[in-house]
């Protein structure tokens, strides 16, 4: 087990270094120039020579990726070209609202999706079953910018229940319980949002995955000796079918995070999705990777939690 | 005008139970209205208190206080409009900040951080007497030498259009007293005072950037300015407060207590905001919407503006490539522009926001523009014309192919491509529309901005594009770079056609060396008559940015420091 364990841990820094590269490099071949946008038209040949070596641009790419990665080592991550800050400075503050964005919408599209899954299995092929069925296809198919756009209409114009924008009301300047009450108030859509799609992925794997345990031996034993339907699902299929939950969450994380790009921009809310956008539009190369890195890091890092905990929920594992 | 949650409560408890109430159904006096006398008096139901002030040259009843909520599209990251032309960062900061001068509507120049200035003779020696008692938000004095430091060390660095006017013409600047600052150039140079506003001069304090790069400088984030409002508080990506400057020079204003930005991406949402309340003012609305918004009961008010905190007078130009064997012959892009129905550009893409260009120059630039000049009208019978004559022939309704054209292969089609943002895709249909009624097919080619820019400047690899040149407040900022020989080159948004010609060349030096406005004029207008004859642009419309507000707040300027007079009732 420690040996897996060890194994495992020793895959997460190539991993990353290999992103690192990969992302650079392409980040780098992509067409455009930073100075232009930095110009915005206006700049002379001397504006442009001036920027280029003040950013050191004109060095060859492999120069720069090497002090780009040794500077990434000792943790810096360079300054943007656009604002002259470092990097760290500008992603750190924006963590927090992604963080807040995506794990909450985890949280409830688990809950919800596990929950759906288990109603839909306990009565398969039956009317609530079809309705749960039917209503993921629909959740998955439906692209999330237009759900999105209909939340809007509906509960920020029409019923003005929910803000339309932003994390916190304009201007609010209240703190403690006032300011997390705000920040719910304003988290509801966008989360809704996001967690539509990932709840009906997650139903429809839970459900499968009790179906098919249904028709295992030991659950026919189960039933075998009198115990119900609910009680079947809930002591003995339940655990079982979690496995497939667990991966799927796992790996929904970096997925997760690319609809929270659009679920940011929609709704204006301050995430790093929103700084992803804005970065690329812009070609502020430090910014996107320092970025890319970290979402690169995250998922890697997820993936990892991922199938240390599934060892713990399937014991084969530990044995491979 | 934001809404707390409580409010929205209440509301919703309320719903479908209480109709709306009639707003002021009985007031005598209403917000907006001229003053007959002076003071403040309460009015309406409300009992608001309405104050007598100064909006753009006129007294009228005002409510003092307030916040206003302004939607940006993006996140603006720095607030130091001095290094930087980038429309985000001028929009979010402009109003912590002034130039010398302020340019009025028709773009005289009016004294800000200036009181006066006197030019000598030769117009190379620009001397400026600064208004006394200014303070920075910190509180220390405003002085000549904030003027230096700002120009020499930040405007003339990062600054790219103030740099790429300025830097090579001035000899230097010096500041004879605490309250004077001149300007020397080499050679006459006319077009200063259109540089000196906000927009493209605003003026940082030099005792809190010297000696540190200024692209880096923390007070990016929190910036101290002379401007009507101050910093107030900045968090990435979701909004940043200003806050009043009671000590602000121009006495009495502004009249906001706060002007809160709120990064709003999304346009769709924009107007959700907007609708729903939560924002009051948009700083452009797609035609189709605005139409909507206004037929809601007085609900919201516009304003049409030329200048916007990015670019004043810009306008959409067709770039023909010179480079190129059917684009380089003048009876082609003759025809071409012929054969385009511009009209139909303003009515069905920007839906009638702004004008037909009339001339090379943009009308924003009121004294320069050439009046009465004719550019080749919509006919596609002249442009069949034109095109046969030029050796592309073919039946109607096909493409056309060469026959004798110099330097193209005999049966070659006439198909030119089309470079352009994804975001003018509209204009790229039509265009593609309107050409292939005359034979010419058009291949688009939809790019992001760097890929454009790699395209058209560095590769040279187009027939044809469409850019959004900004024409400024001066020939000399936002024109001549598309017309100088010497800008041809990989720089982005330079002379995209590759035009040469040396007289106009000449011309627009004799220009910028010249003070007298009535002289300019003339040699402006030499350019544009030899320009309209050689076509190496095709000069399509002049769109107009519409302000959309809600009609509880007014007076906005359609210039730079939009928000200095202005004022919101909550």
């Amino acid at each position: 087990m420690t040996k897996y364990v060890l194994r495992r841990l020793t895959q997460v820094a190539p991993t990353i270094v290999g992103i690192i590269c990969a992302s650079f490099i392409l980040v780098r071949l992509a067409p455009g120039d930073p100075i232009d946008v930095l110009a915005s038209g206006n700049g002379d040949e001397a504006y442009y020579e001036f920027m280029r070596t003040k950013y050191q641009l004109d060095e060859p790419l492999v120069t720069q990726l090497w002090a780009y990665f040794s500077n990434v080592l000792r943790g810096d991550f360079g300054t943007s070209y656009l604002t002259g800050e470092p990097v760290v400075h500008m992603i750190i503050p924006r963590i927090g609202s992604t963080v807040l964005l995506t794990l909450s919408s985890i949280f409830v599209s688990t809950i919800i999706g596990v929950m759906c899954g288990l109603l839909a299995a306990w009565r398969v092929d039956q009317t609530v079953d079809r309705v749960v069925l039917r209503l993921s296809t629909l959740a998955i198919a439906a692209p999330s910018f237009w759900i999105a756009q209909m939340m809007l209409l509906l509960f920020a114009l029409r019923l003005g229940i929910f803000p339309s924008d932003g994390r916190n009301s304009p201007g609010f300047s209240g703190s403690g319980m006032a300011r997390t009450i705000d920040t719910i108030w304003h988290l509801i859509l966008p989360m809704t949002v996001l967690a539509i799609q990932e709840s009906s992925t997650i139903a429809r794997l839970t459900r499968i995955g009790i179906v098919d345990l249904l028709d295992e031996d030991h659950i026919r034993l189960a039933r075998a000796k009198g115990l119900s339907d609910l009680q079947v699902i809930s002591r003995h299929a339940l655990r079982g079918s979690l496995r497939s939950v667990v991966t799927v969450i796992g790996g929904r994380v970096g997925h997760v995070f690319s609809g929270a790009v659009v679920v940011e921009l929609i709704f204006g809310w301050p995430g790093l999705g929103q700084l992803v956008l804005s970065s690329s539009q812009a070609q502020d190369t430090p910014v996107l990777m320092g970025v890319l890195i970290l979402v690169a890091a995250a998922v890697v890092v997820t993936n990892l939690a991922t199938d240390l905990t599934y060892m713990v929920i399937d014991p084969r594992v530990r044995l491979r | 005008m934001k809404k707390s949650l409580t409010s929205v409560l209440v509301s919703l408890a309320a719903l479908g139970v209480i109709p709306s109430a009639p707003i002021n159904a009985a007031t005598p006096i209403s917000q907006g209205s001229p003053c007959t006398t002076e003071g403040s008096r309460v009015e309406g139901p409300k009992k608001t208190k309405l104050v007598c002030a100064s909006v753009q040259g006129e007294r009228i009843w005002i409510t003092k206080g307030g916040d206003l909520v302004v939607a940006i599209s993006q996140d603006p990251g720095s607030l130091n409009p001095a290094a930087t032309t980038a429309g985000a960062v001028h929009t979010a900061s402009e109003l912590m900040f002034n130039g010398l001068v302020e340019l009025d509507e028709k773009l005289r120049p009016t004294p800000e951080l200036a009181e006066s200035w006197t030019v000598d003779k030769k117009a190379k020696v620009y001397t400026f007497k600064l208004r006394r008692g200014i303070k920075w938000h910190d509180g220390v004095p405003f002085t000549s030498a904030d003027v230096k430091y700002t120009f020499d060390e930040v405007l003339l660095k990062y600054h790219s259009r103030t740099r790429a006017a300025m830097l090579t013409a001035l000899d230097g600047i010096s500041t004879p007293d605490a309250h004077t600052v001149r300007f020397t150039f080499k050679e006459p140079y006319g077009p200063l005072l259109l540089q000196l506003d906000v927009t493209e001069a605003p003026i940082l304090p030099a005792h809190i950037y010297q000696g540190s790069d200024p692209t880096k400088n923390s007070a990016n984030l929190a910036p101290v300015g002379t401007g009507p409002f101050k910093f107030g508080s900045y968090v990435r990506g979701s909004e940043i407060v200003l806050t009043r400057n009671a000590n602000y020079f121009k006495k009495g204003k502004p009249y906001l207590d706060r002007v809160i930005m709120r990064v709003i991406p999304n346009a769709a949402t924009q107007l959700i905001a907007l609708e729903s309340g939560s924002v009051d003012f948009l700083w452009g609305v797609p035609g189709p919407d605005r139409a909507r918004l206004l037929r809601r009961k007085k609900a919201f008010n516009t304003l049409v503006a030329r200048r916007n905190p990015g670019g004043a007078n810009c306008m959409m130009t067709v770039s023909f490539n010179l480079n190129r064997p059917i684009t380089s012959n003048p009876s082609v892009r003759r025809a071409i522009f012929h054969a385009i129905n511009r009209q139909a550009f303003l009515t069905d893409v920007i839906f009638n926001e702004g004008s037909v260009a009339a001339a090379p120059f943009s009308k924003g630039i009121v004294w320069a523009w050439g009046r009465n000049l004719k550019l080749p009208e919509y006919s596609k019978s002249k442009a069949n014309t034109l095109l046969d004559a030029a050796g592309w022939t073919g039946r109607d309704g096909t493409t056309r192919t060469a026959q004798g054209v110099s330097g193209v292969a005999n049966g070659t089609k006439l198909s030119i491509d089309f470079l352009h943002f994804p975001n003018f895709a509209t204009y790229a249909e039509l265009y593609k529309a309107q050409l292939t009624e005359v034979g010419i097919e058009v291949r688009l080619r939809p790019l992001q901005s760097g890929p454009f820019s790699t395209a058209v400047f560095a590769n040279r690899d187009f027939d044809t594009n469409i850019i959004s040149y900004c024409n400024g407040n001066d020939p000399e900022i936002g024109i001549r770079r598309m017309y100088d020989t010497a800008q041809i080159g990989s720089v982005a948004f330079s002379n995209a056609a590759a035009y040469s010609n040396r007289a106009v060349d000449a011309l627009f030096q004799q220009a910028r060396n010249t003070l007298d406005l009535d002289k300019r004029q003339d040699l402006y207008r030499r350019i544009q008559i030899q320009l309209v004859k050689d076509l190496p642009y095709l000069w399509l419309v002049e769109p107009k940015a519409t302000r959309i507000y809600a009609s509880s707040c007014g007076g906005f300027r359609p210039y730079s420091l939009f928000a200095e007079e202005a004022y919101c009732s909550s």
